[in-house]
């Protein structure tokens, strides 16, 4: 078991202490994180009193402390799970040999770029997310808020660690270029489209940790299995806290989508209300959803095979021993491609080049497990109406879908039909318009805005009406 | 090495309600009979999404979903484990069969 130093200027499990030259890089760009947090972060709820749960250790039991802290006062700290001393490569080429506690000279650059991409998206949420607080549905959903965006920044440390250990001015370079980049910056952007879309009100933001987080767990999943041990340590530990963003988004679509339920079963028009009309949220669900795909790459991509192949990149639960070849060489992955002449063809690809795919796969059945439940909440209103997951052809940016047009249901069409009908699929400015409007705060103890129903129970099991956040 | 897979759901709701400690002390328990892992690997899982019905624990090959799991459960699941007893069909049946079936598909992979 790892010594935790909790007394450290930056908490970590991970000696640093004992290594000085880390400790003064770490220490410097520390102002340089705050300074960011202060300008970009939410800085306007930096005076307020906000029961967070903070790390504390990387144990299943008690491995958090809840307590009300101001944000700035977060101890972003730097933890990695522990793991046996004597860890065995168990997928790709390289299958047991002893895991890299170094980075190979060979793979350098693949894996700074695997950490950069990842780290790349933390700070952007915190800052897509920066304004939401002043439209609050609740005081239970404010500290949500807050907990991801203080969890999302310790993961933004977690990558900064890695890099400045392990990358030298390179990774310094790298650690300080996240601070600089912006979500929607026009001259220096996020690394990934995605995180450069506006996140104007809570139902971007339920739909974002829903899905867009989802895919974060994902690709976490897929590093945690990899070879380089210090990056698969780190990314265990990351997985603990993401589960909570992913649960703040399935309960906070699903609270919605309930509390439309709830209103168009007592007969009233949720527009009439302050409500968000079915049809409006599942365009919002179209919309997150296909963009998040985006983000596992092309599904037929030599680089995966690559990563895969070196052991960077491993399956979901790889390490479960759940698949029947660790090396993936034996076996082919069928995927459906468009065609010239307006078809979808079966195409057997070899299996690590689709390991993009398999990965992607997996997530759509984690979202599909999710619709289903929204779908039984809204079911148990006594409306007939339904919520569902677009095809995973519908609407993608990236990938062998690309510059295709289907429909929801997975429909090859023309551009003069998309044209025509995209509207009824995606939101329109009038949806996000209505929706913004829909947006008023509530800070009240134990009161929900009347488009969301409240949840099922408290954080850390306090109660509803606990004053998650404290203003004075 | 077995391919037998016991996974404890640590989702929020579940850890909540407390399924650290059920996978701490469900481990110690196949331990004694199973200290190298030679008949089933335990481990955490992020959400089986029953969160309702959780505490969750899954076995497979066996494809068991066990749910509402407490600490005075876990003598039984073990016997299950190690052979010496039956699945314990109170816990089991409990959530929507579409759920069990998200991660016996994932399980049951062709690959």
């Amino acid at each position: 078991m790892s010594i935790v130093d909790l007394e450290a200027k930056i908490p970590n499990n991970v000696g640093l202490r004992d290594n000085k030259r880390l400790t003064m890089a770490l220490e410097k760009w520390q102002p340089k994180f705050l300074d960011w947090w202060n300008t970009v972060g939410p800085s306007d709820f930096n005076k307020h009193d906000i029961y967070l749960r903070t790390a504390i250790g990387v144990g299943q039991g008690g491995w958090a402390h809840f307590d009300y802290v101001k944000m700035p006062d977060y101890r972003w700290g730097i933890f990695l799970a522990d793991g046996p001393a004597d860890r065995k490569i168990h997928f790709g080429d390289q299958v047991g040999e002893a895991a890299w506690q170094e980075v190979p000279g060979e793979f350098r650059n693949r894996l700074r770029r695997l950490i950069v991409t990842q780290g790349d998206t933390e700070p952007a949420s915190v800052e897509q997310q920066r304004m939401l607080g002043h439209c609050c549905p609740s005081l239970y959903d404010l500290r949500s808020l807050f907990q991801v965006n203080v969890e999302e920044g310790r993961h933004l440390w977690a990558m900064v660690y890695l890099l400045q250990t392990h990358f030298g001015a390179d990774g310094r370079d790298e650690a300080e270029a996240m601070l600089e980049r912006h979500s929607g910056d026009v001259d220096n952007p996020r690394i990934l489209q995605a995180f450069n879309y506006p996140v104007t009100n809570w139902l971007d933001f339920f739909c974002f940790t829903a899905f867009m987080d989802r895919d974060g767990k994902y690709q976490l999943a897929s590093l945690a299995e990899s070879s380089f041990d210090p990056l698969a340590r780190t990314t265990q530990f990351m997985l603990a806290e993401e589960a909570y963003h992913l649960q703040t988004g399935e309960n906070g679509v699903g609270r919605i989508v309930k509390r439309t339920g709830e209103l168009m079963a007592e007969g009233k028009d949720p527009r009439t209300v302050g409500a968000i009309p079915l049809e409006v949220i599942q365009r919002y669900i179209n919309f997150w959803f296909t963009g998040s795909m985006d983000l596992f790459g092309g599904e037929d991509s030599t680089n995966a095979a690559e990563s895969f192949a070196n052991g960077l990149k491993g399956r979901y639960r790889e390490s479960d021993g759940i698949y029947k070849d660790p090396k993936a060489l034996n076996a082919n992955y069928s995927l459906e491609v468009p065609t010239e002449d307006g078809k979808i063809e079966k195409k057997d690809i070899p299996l690590r080049r689709a390991m993009n795919a398999v990965l992607l796969d997996a997530y759509i059945a984690d979202c599909r497990r999710i619709v289903d439940r929204w779908n039984r909440d809204l079911e148990k209103t006594g409306v007939s109406a339904r919520v569902y997951l677009p095809d995973h052809k519908f609407n993608r940016h990236q990938g062998i879908y690309a510059g295709f047009r289907f429909t929801p249901q997975g429909e090859l069409i023309d551009e003069a039909t998309w044209t025509h009908k995209h509207t009824e699929w995606l939101p329109t400015q009038a949806d996000r318009d209505y929706v913004n409007s829909c947006m008023v705060k509530v800070t009240e103890p134990g009161k929900f805005a009347n488009y969301i129903a409240p949840p099922a129970q408290g954080v850390n099991n306090q109660s509803l009406d606990f004053e998650y956040v404290k203003f004075h | 090495m077995t391919n037998r897979l016991c996974y404890v759901c640590e989702g929020g709701d579940c850890t909540e309600k407390g399924s650290g400690d059920i996978f701490d002390k469900l481990r110690d328990l196949v331990k004694e009979f199973d200290p190298g892992e030679e008949r089933i690997k335990i481990r955490r899982y992020p959400c089986f999404g029953a969160c309702e019905q959780g505490i969750n624990v899954t076995l497979y090959p066996d494809k068991v979903f066990y749910s509402t799991v407490t600490e005075a459960d876990l003598p039984e699941i073990a016997a299950h484990i190690k052979g010496e007893g039956e699945p314990v069909t109170r816990l089991t049946g409990k959530c929507q069969p579409d759920v069990e079936q998200i991660i016996w598909d994932m399980l049951d992979s062709p690959y």
